[in-house]
């Protein structure tokens, strides 16, 4: 493993990704897919990769990072993107490492950059770790590992948290943004569960109605409508970022813009009939019919 | 409904189409389905044109008068609306008198290829796709920055910038600036000056950049053009030791463009001015 280690830090002209992907290949070698670190070797062509500081500049940016965040980063190597976190945004971060070595070193570091009040540093297997507090996750993993950690980190984090990876993403989550400064830089906002049933109430100018609302989500993705009596209201511009949500229901001549955020069972907010400066706000509020439907 | 289906058939006479259209004209105007009015795709263009009290609309092919009606009443601006049909100018002026806005809308009985397009910042249009097509490089003559929103009917290959479907499909595009050509600018960055020369191509608001920064061939990121304004990111190896990405984000006007240049993230960024200057077209 310190072999792999070696050769992998051989082709990069920086730590940072020698010791994160470093660290995702001791991961791997303990999976039955071993074979990652040879097929890593010999089948990417060393690539020109300027100094990574670009990569973490470049990844917090994304992410939006602001003092309030508590960033967690997922093989954090070296700490540099934790200690950059604090150092040049302000925020608290916490860096999940499995070598023991890169752990201490990290706590070194934090203490030399004076951000060791705001950062923490865990050795541990980042497909265990405890990470529910986060606000925004970094990772500068593997595919193989990203794909393996999705699934937990949909159940974790809250909505609204988001996930900044570098160079690889998702599989089958399309980014909410994606970024290519030299390397792509791919932006995940934890999507709100949605999908199910709800009973939409709104206080619309013509008198309080009540809807049968119904939405399927694939990740952030949201589609859906209202059933009326004697039709359907497709929910048009659905959008989903977090816990904001969006549509536009389409009654008679009017459009009804609905913007909103959703807390578990429930979700509320503004509904405004018609554009421009003569649109009338409202209230709405929408509770969920049953049990929430199955991830789509 | 009218509105629209009129701004099709005088958009078919105007694109010199008419001896067909002249034959269709009685079907065209009597075999029409029954379509809900359109008066929430009025209000989606508007809305996503963003029109404010700022605006001055011009709606080509104006039928009723709902479109710039509508811009005066619900948003505030002011407009002119384009038809054909006598007729129908003479019902927008009454429409705009019972709505109360005759002091800040009109109407000209023009065709549209001949309509004075100076004073719009947003244009609004319901046409045939041929029609639309043989508009297209009128609108990209006007100012960088006017709107133009259209729903149904694209504009052939001038991909746009934004779109929405609220019932219909709503389409905004942004007039890009002429922006091609070669650039050079001096960068006050510490410790050294540097020299960036940049290349631009442009098929519509798609820019295609190469870039020297002191001499040194470097890609050009993330560039975007949106009217008169324009960003990209070049990362600056100058100081190996402290690579970082450079952030411009320019306002174009004729063969200068400057703005803000940011080097670096967060607590580490600074920010100075930039001003580059067109040497070749």
């Amino acid at each position: 493993m310190a072999e792999a280690r070696a050769v992998v830090a051989g082709q990069h002209t920086s730590s940072r990704p020698a010791a994160s992907l470093g660290c995702a290949l001791l991961l791997a070698t303990a999976l039955p897919a071993a074979a990652a670190s040879t097929g890593w070797d010999a089948n990417i062509p060393t690539p020109y990769i300027p100094s990574t500081t670009l990569a973490v500049d470049e990844m917090l940016r994304v992410a939006g990072v602001v003092p309030d965040d508590l960033v967690v980063d997922l093989g954090s190597g070296d700490g540099r993107i934790v200690i950059a976190a604090a150092r040049d945004y302000g925020a608290r971060g916490l860096g999940i490492e499995i070598d023991p070595m890169l752990v201490r070193e990290s706590a070194e570091n934090a203490r030399r950059a004076g951000v060791a009040d705001r950062v923490a540093f865990r050795e541990g297997d980042v497909l265990k770790a405890e990470i529910k507090a986060a606000t925004v996750v970094t990772l500068y993993l593997l595919p193989q590992l990203v794909e393996q950690l999705k699934p937990r980190l949909l159940a974790q984090l809250k909505p609204g948290t988001r996930i900044v990876a570098h160079d690889f993403g998702f599989a089958d989550w399309a980014p909410d943004r994606t970024v290519t400064i030299s390397k792509n830089y791919y932006l995940y906002v934890v999507p709100a569960r949605v999908s199910g049933n709800w009973r939409l109430e709104a206080d619309l100018p013509g008198g309080a109605r009540e809807f049968d609302f119904e939405l399927q989500q694939t990740y952030q993705r949201i589609r859906g409508g209202a059933r009326v009596p004697g039709g359907y209201l497709p929910a048009f511009e659905a959008r989903l970022a977090g816990d904001r949500i969006a549509f536009v229901l389409v009654d008679g001549d009017t459009s009804l813009h609905f913007e909103g955020r959703v807390s578990g069972p429930v979700m509320e907010g503004v509904v405004r009939s018609g554009p421009g400066r003569n649109r009338i706000e409202s209230h709405w509020r929408a509770t969920r019919a049953g049990l929430p439907a199955n991830e789509g | 409904m009218r509105a629209g289906s009129f701004a099709l058939l005088l958009a078919c006479v105007a694109a010199a189409c008419a001896p067909a259209a002249a034959q269709v004209f009685p079907e065209f105007r009597y075999d029409v389905p029954f379509v809900p009015s359109p008066q929430v795709t009025v209000d989606e263009m508007l809305r996503l044109a963003q029109v404010s009290d700022k605006d001055f609309v011009v709606d080509l092919g104006s039928g009723d008068g709902r479109v710039v009606i509508t811009a005066a009443t619900k948003f505030g601006a002011r407009g002119m609306g384009v038809d054909l049909d006598h007729d129908l100018i003479v019902e927008s002026e009454e429409n705009a008198r019972e709505a109360g806005v005759s002091d800040r809308v009109s109407f000209v009985e023009q065709d549209l290829f001949k309509a004075d397009l100076s004073r719009a910042t947003v244009i609004t249009m319901y046409l045939l796709p041929a029609v639309n097509l043989k508009l297209r490089s009128r609108l990209l003559e006007l100012k960088p920055g006017t709107r133009i929103v259209a729903h149904d009917f694209d504009l052939g290959d001038w991909q746009p910038d934004r779109k929405t479907t609220v019932r219909k499909n709503t389409f905004l595009w942004i007039v890009p600036a002429r922006i091609a050509g070669r650039w050079q600018a001096r960068l006050a960055l510490p410790p050294i000056e540097r020299l960036l020369e940049l290349e631009l191509t442009q098929r519509y608001q798609e820019v295609t950049a190469t870039a020297r920064l002191n001499g040194v061939p470097t890609q050009v990121w993330e560039a975007r053009l949106e009217g008169d304004r324009f960003r990209f990111v070049v990362v600056d190896t100058t100081d190996r030791e402290h690579e970082a990405s450079l952030y411009f984000a320019g306002t174009m006007s004729g063969d200068v463009m400057d703005g803000d240049l940011t080097r670096g993230v967060g607590a580490a960024a600074t920010t100075i001015k930039w001003r580059a200057a067109r040497t070749a077209p």
